[in-house]
């Protein structure tokens, strides 16, 4: 087992280098730099005042210095300051993270509540009503942009119930009861999308094993349904499905983006938009590598979770 | 055995479901509003009621302070709450003070009066006594002093937006503790208005030599003091219990809430958790109603548009007024302001009407050039040697969604009439910022204005001057140059009407700035809150926001 998890970790290594010079490089590329927008906002500022915080912040240096500084600053976990609040970048994470992590991680929980037992119950009744409302479900899930429902949701609670989440975020350990009621609706609709692939995977793989001979025995020795869906088949069926869940990770990163912002969460989507209007290199860069560490550290336990699922992938 | 649906059976439920749907979705079209959206007061008077104290004030905003430091930025995000925590010398009147909507009376605030050489370059103020800096470390409370007025305008002259403003001035003396009396290098009579603007608060000596700059503390002789600020999340002001203008301000707690999107701000004040919201169309206005149907609304009238198309006049085609007036007549504003702001907006004009005449000016007000006349505009663009038309470019940061139709709108008609291509580009706000004052490109580009200002100077002399640094549409006429100066020269309010219509007539003769259609937009307020309707020229959510001291909630 110790030499697949050490093939997969080496192999993440050449996916984060890559991930840094592709965020470096498109950075770099964008029209403008933080000191335009921090001109922008100030309105005056001289071109000498400019050269000086150009060379302060080493915007002046050629680029494969300014890579080199920043990749020294990540591996010694001292990502600097926002070009543009001046704030520590450790400190405006600690504040984001918390936030992005509460809404995934709800999202995700509601999704596989939502999809799984959805899944098997459209896979054991396949063609029947069931079926039907649980295909209908996903595909509105997977249709329905997160955007649009995140406003829907929105709008019509206040016009038909006179409610809506409380906005101004406020921290779980500060009132658990309100930060709840802030994060249940967003990482809902988080969830129903993201459940979509799910429920849809788990009907086809659970069709499939119900289909396997090791099944079939089951059923002629006169087992429950229960005993045969969930302690036989179920537990083969769901080595795909963990594997489309973790593809979804990004999906649901990528959504938090825009219902954090529906449902004014402070958190890393939020922080990352207006790192890169703002051109805040460091805030940006340091953001996209600590989801692609994020993604590759999941896809790897994925993969191992896949392993300990079917022990004949650690074999091969 | 399920049933099965086949193929056909599938295709016709389809068909079937799409038309239904379809029906549903024209029945549930919202008509157009402005036919029957009922007019709302552009003036909500002061209450008669004895103001009564207590409770907490909320607004969800869009705007989220990218520093608080207010001498490096002009951002609506920092002004919408700034003017709370901090005082200027002087400032324009609140709510329950002024007449009406145009009333732009100077009243005084840090200072109780002031004084003018008769040369104009020599201004004394008397300040206020008894005035405490907030009870805060490192001022703890102590007074606020002439001083003071002295070390914040040399720090304002040293860097920052305001530098050019206070750069013009020569020396600044405190004979005693409550009198400063600054020098001038030049003659302006607009000096008190240059103080009086959103942007030029006072801030305590202390915080500044302590930490470099004002980015982590706010600290100020204001109403209110800054309990919490988290980026993204809430502002929190406290009431002030030691404020000089005793009894105010009569709210206990203002919180401004980052709320990036539309429909969570319309939400926020549907269910309640704002108290007032800004809304730019008569239909949202409707909407909002029929679910507030006591919401209080003010309809906004803007004197002023700060955005039009800025050419690149100093070249080549554009520097031919005869191709500048011939693509002014081209654009049919008035179909702008009917279609993309459905009626309530204005045809658009850079110097608040209200410093030359009583009414907002209509189209025939601006002259020939600004008619929308295409026939004739292709006639002059021939005579300017452009018959054929030509190929030129516009960029553009989409400030809010209707700017789009706007650019779009301008595209057409000067594709139609005088068969000039347009190439639109859209940038992002950094790229177009960056762009669009750095002065060098060709073409045409959606130009803006600071949106803060509303003194005539400033709107004058400090945008049109061809020596001033915030000249971006690049004007550089002799005669408005003269004008301009003669103005900040003139203390007759009679002869400052009177060139400030000079000044307007040029600008328009000579289509030196081409502006375009803006909004007017609601104020829409829960039915408890009284005096916070914008006074003149500021929303009360935004720039206007120190008018808040007066504000009180009648539950």
């Amino acid at each position: 087992m110790y030499k697949y998890v050490l093939r997969r970790v080496l192999l993440a290594v050449p996916v984060l280098v890559l991930s840094s010079l592709i965020v470096f490089g498109l950075m770099r590329v964008m029209p403008g730099d933080a000191l335009t927008a921090l001109m922008a906002e100030s309105g005056n500022v001289g071109e000498k005042e400019l050269q000086k915080l150009r060379k302060d912040l080493g915007l002046d240096l050629p680029y494969y210095q300014q890579y080199l500084v920043w990749v020294w600053q990540m591996v010694s976990f001292n990502p600097g300051d926002s070009i543009f609040t001046n704030e520590p970048i450790p400190v405006a994470l600690r504040k984001a993270i918390p936030v992005t992590l509460e809404l995934a991680t709800l999202a995700m929980i509601l999704g596989l509540v939502i999809a799984i037992p959805i899944g098997v119950l459209s896979a054991t009744h396949q063609d029947r009503l069931s079926d039907y409302v649980g295909r209908v479900v996903a595909v509105s899930g997977l249709s329905m942009p997160e955007f649009w429902l995140g406003t829907l949701v929105i709008t019509f609670a206040a016009i038909w119930f006179h409610w809506m989440p409380p906005i101004g975020y406020v921290s779980f350990w500060e009132s658990p009861w309100k930060n709840l009621q802030q994060f249940l609706v967003p990482a809902a609709i988080l969830g129903f999308r993201l459940s979509a692939a799910t429920m849809r995977m788990t009907r086809s793989t659970v069709l499939e094993v119900l289909r396997e001979d090791y099944v079939r025995t089951a059923w002629a020795k006169g087992l429950a349904g229960k005993i045969v869906v969930y302690k036989h088949a179920l537990k083969n069926a769901l080595i795909p499905v963990v594997t489309i869940v973790g593809g979804q990770l990004g999906v649901l990163l990528a959504g938090t983006v825009v219902v954090e912002t529906i449902f004014a969460l402070p958190g890393m989507g939020r922080l990352t938009v207006e790192a890169i209007l703002y051109r805040d290199y460091p805030v940006v860069q340091t953001n996209v590598m600590l989801v692609a560490g994020t993604l590759v550290t999941l896809n790897l336990l994925v993969d191992m979770t896949y392993a300990w699922l079917d022990p004949r992938i650690r074999y091969q | 055995m399920a049933a099965r649906v086949t193929r056909r059976e599938f295709l016709e439920r389809t068909t079937l479901g799409g038309v239904a749907a379809a029906a549903l979705v024209a029945g549930a079209r919202p008509r157009h509003a402005s036919a029957a959206a009922p007019a709302y007061p552009d003036w909500i008077a002061a209450s008669t009621k004895p103001a009564k104290r207590g409770g907490t004030l909320t607004r969800a905003s869009a705007w989220d302070p990218p520093v608080i430091d207010p001498r490096l930025t002009q951002s609506v995000g920092t002004f919408q709450f700034v003017g709370l925590t901090s005082n200027r010398l002087v400032r324009y009147g609140f709510a329950d003070e002024v007449t009406s909507v145009t009333d732009l009376g100077l009243k005084g605030d840090l200072a109780e009066s002031w004084t003018v050489s008769p040369d104009h370059r020599v201004w004394t103020f008397k300040l206020r006594q008894g005035v405490k800096w907030h009870n805060l470390p490192p001022v703890n409370g102590r007074e606020f002093v002439a001083a003071d007025v002295k070390y914040c305008f040399e720090q304002y002259a040293k860097e920052g937006v305001q530098s050019f403003t206070f750069q013009e001035i020569e020396a600044t003396e405190t004979p005693d503790n409550y009198t400063v009396r600054v020098h001038l290098k030049t003659p302006n009579v607009f000096f008190p208005h240059a103080l009086a603007e959103p942007v030029a608060v006072m801030f305590p000596r202390e915080v500044m030599e302590q930490d470099g700059d004002l980015k982590k503390r706010l600290i100020g002789t204001g109403p209110y003091i800054m309990k919490e600020h988290t980026r993204k999340v809430r502002v929190v002001l406290q009431r002030n219990p030691d404020y000089w203008d005793k009894g105010r301000p009569y709210v206990d707690e203002y919180i401004i809430l980052s709320t990036p999107d539309a429909a969570t701000r319309l939400a926020a004040f549907r269910t309640g958790q704002a108290d007032f919201i800004w809304v730019a169309s008569p239909s949202e206005v409707e909407v909002l109603r029929k679910t507030n149907p006591n919401a209080v609304v003010q309809a906004f009238h803007n004197s002023l548009a700060p955005f039009g198309v800025a050419l690149a006049q100093d070249r080549p085609p554009f520097n031919d007024v005869r191709v500048r007036r011939a693509m002014c007549m081209a654009i049919d504003r008035q179909k702008m302001v009917d279609t993309v702001f459905e009626g309530h907006g204005i045809i658009g004009w850079g110097v608040p009407y209200l410093y030359y005449q009583d009414t907002p000016p209509t189209a025939k007000d601006f002259g020939p050039w600004w008619q929308y006349k295409p026939a004739d505009a292709k006639k002059l663009l021939t005579e300017a040697g452009h018959g054929k038309g030509f190929e030129t470019t516009l960029f553009y940061y989409e400030y809010f969604p209707q700017m789009t139709s706007e650019v779009q709108l301008v595209q057409q008609d000067l594709k139609r009439n005088l068969n000039i291509d347009v190439k639109i580009t859209k940038l992002d706000y950094t790229t177009y910022y960056g762009r669009y004052v750095e002065n060098k490109w060709d073409g045409m580009s959606w130009g803006f204005q600071s949106g803060h200002a509303i003194g005539v100077d400033e709107r004058t002399y400090q945008y049109m001057h061809s020596g001033s640094p915030k000249n971006f549409f690049r004007v550089n006429d002799p005669v408005i140059d003269d004008l301009t100066t003669k103005l900040r020269r003139t203390p007759d309010r009679a002869e400052q009407r009177m060139l400030t219509k000079k000044i307007v007539d040029r600008e328009y003769d000579q289509v030196l700035r081409m502006w375009m259609p803006y909004d007017n937009g609601f104020l829409v307020f829960q039915p408890h809150m009284r005096n916070a309707a914008a006074p003149a020229l500021r929303r009360s959510d935004g720039y206007g926001s120190p008018t808040l001291v007066r504000t009180w909630l009648d539950k």
